[in-house]
């Protein structure tokens, strides 16, 4: 009776099904348990990529963005002056009218792809300060809030230009609420790397991109045109993003071969994000289509799925997303199989 | 007397390092009253240390690493204020001014 329920419905959010006991969920809990019985002849039988959940299977349905953005007027206290809010139209001032847009964008993504209700899963208003700090070259998420610098204007300009970087931050707080992944070593180049990737895939989203078609440039459009350069780093291809007299190379590295060890950095967790980046790239480019729906699922599922432990070190972490597959798509799936081949080739052990 | 500040994390993860060489008299007396002002001794000395001390990371924040003559301190971001934040102040405005101020790879080594 329930197999066509269980059939549109990833495993991972018929767990979170059965666990709901709030009265409203009874009767979609109590499907959800059955429905499990059902997942290993689901997986069996899935050849092509996962449709999307309806909204009312979704285990909390996302409400509408609620967003306020803020004006720190060249000051470093937030979160400043409220200048836009939710519904209220364009200010002309482009940092705060890209900061609202971006937010909204990022929601969309996590509702519409993930069926998120904002970044703690529970509808939380997404408040952002613009022109933080005089010239200030930096984007940071605070534990409550983003916050935007206007840039230096010889190396950066403005931090909000970039929708990659807004939706980095923003993932910032996705974790901070899910796996909160320590932010030191791997476990915080595993942080960094999962902002990098839901960073990219509200790029992707927005413009509609296939992997294929993807840029897959974290901050592209943030360097002025002085810096040689096209983006802050590369998923697809790491330590090629810039190459500048000044600022020098892209440190990333690409696989474990050239993994970078340094006190610097909390230990690097911009640079060894390199490597899960492109890990990441690979299940995206190997399944081909849209980088949000198979591989995007695959990594929001180990994120967010409650298994991951905050000092999680990479081979730890490629195991989560190998499981992951195998719990979505099925053991020895293209899905499953694409997972494992991309830690094999950037030399992660699984 | 040497004083550098060595700025690593951000979003970007660039390193910059500023460095100002106080060696004549009228600029070590025009230094010396903002070194001392700091609380070198109750400060973390190195990145490491400051991680551990400062807890609570705020993801894509700058970590400040300043050394002045044989003092060493470690700052999160958030911890360089008062008088932290006028010599990270002075000394980049200083070093900028002649040219010192400059983007560094800061990788202890490779594996």
């Amino acid at each position: 009776m329930h197999v066509p329920f269980c059939s549109i419905v990833p495993p991972y959010l018929l767990r979170r099904l059965a666990r709901q006991d709030a009265p409203e969920y009874s009767a979609a809990a109590r499907a959800a348990r059955e429905a499990l019985g059902h997942v290993g002849s689901f997986q069996a039988s899935r050849t092509q990529a996962m449709p999307d959940v309806p909204s009312g299977l979704r285990h909390a349905k996302p409400g509408p963005s609620n967003r306020i953005i803020y004006d720190a007027e060249g000051s470093e206290t937030l979160p400043g002056r409220l200048v836009r809010k939710e519904g209220e139209p364009g200010t002309g001032d482009a940092a705060t009218d890209e900061a609202y847009e971006g937010l909204g964008h990022t929601h969309r993504l996590y509702a519409d792809v993930f069926g998120r209700n904002s970044i703690d899963g529970q509808g939380l208003r997404l408040d952002a300060t613009v022109h933080f700090g005089k010239l200030y070259d930096n984007a940071f998420w605070d534990g409550t809030q983003m916050v935007f610098g206007d840039g230096d204007g010889e190396v950066f300009g403005r931090f909000t230009a970039s929708l990659s970087v807004i939706g980095h931050e923003l993932a910032h707080g996705v974790t901070q609420h899910s796996a909160a992944l320590a932010y030191r070593n791997q476990a915080g180049a595993l942080n960094e790397s999962m902002s990098d990737v839901f960073g990219a895939l509200v790029e992707q989203y927005v413009k509609n991109q296939s992997a294929a078609e993807a840029s897959w440039l974290i901050g592209e459009g943030l360097f002025t045109p002085e810096v040689e350069g096209s983006a802050l780093r590369s998923m697809k291809a790491p330590g090629t993003a810039y190459d500048d007299d000044v600022l020098g190379k892209d440190p990333q590295p690409d696989s474990m071969d050239s993994y970078v060890r340094t006190s610097a950095d909390n230990g690097g967790v911009h640079i060894n994000s390199g490597i899960p980046n492109r890990a990441f790239y690979l299940v995206a480019e190997s399944l081909g289509g849209n980088a949000w729906d198979s591989p995007g699922r695959i990594w929001y599922e180990t994120l967010t799925g409650g298994s991951l432990p905050t000092t999680a070190t990479f081979s730890v972490f490629a195991r989560a997303t190998a499981a992951a597959a195998v719990e979505l798509f099925g053991s020895g799936s293209q899905e499953h199989d694409a997972v494992r081949q991309a830690w094999e080739t950037v030399k992660v052990k699984l | 007397m040497k004083i550098s500040v060595e700025r690593t994390g951000g979003i970007a993860a660039m390193t910059r390092v500023w460095t100002v060489d106080a060696r004549s008299k009228t600029a070590i007396n025009q230094w010396e009253p903002i070194v001392e002002a700091c609380p070198w001794d109750a400060v973390p000395r190195t990145p490491r240390a400051a991680a551990e001390h400062f807890a609570g990371s705020q993801p894509d924040r700058f970590i400040y690493s300043i050394r002045a003559g044989d003092r060493r301190a470690a700052l999160p971001e958030r911890a360089v204020t008062g008088p932290w934040r006028v010599l990270v102040d002075r000394t980049r405005a200083a070093a900028q001014e002649s040219g010192a101020g400059q983007g560094t790879p800061a990788l202890d080594s490779r594996e």
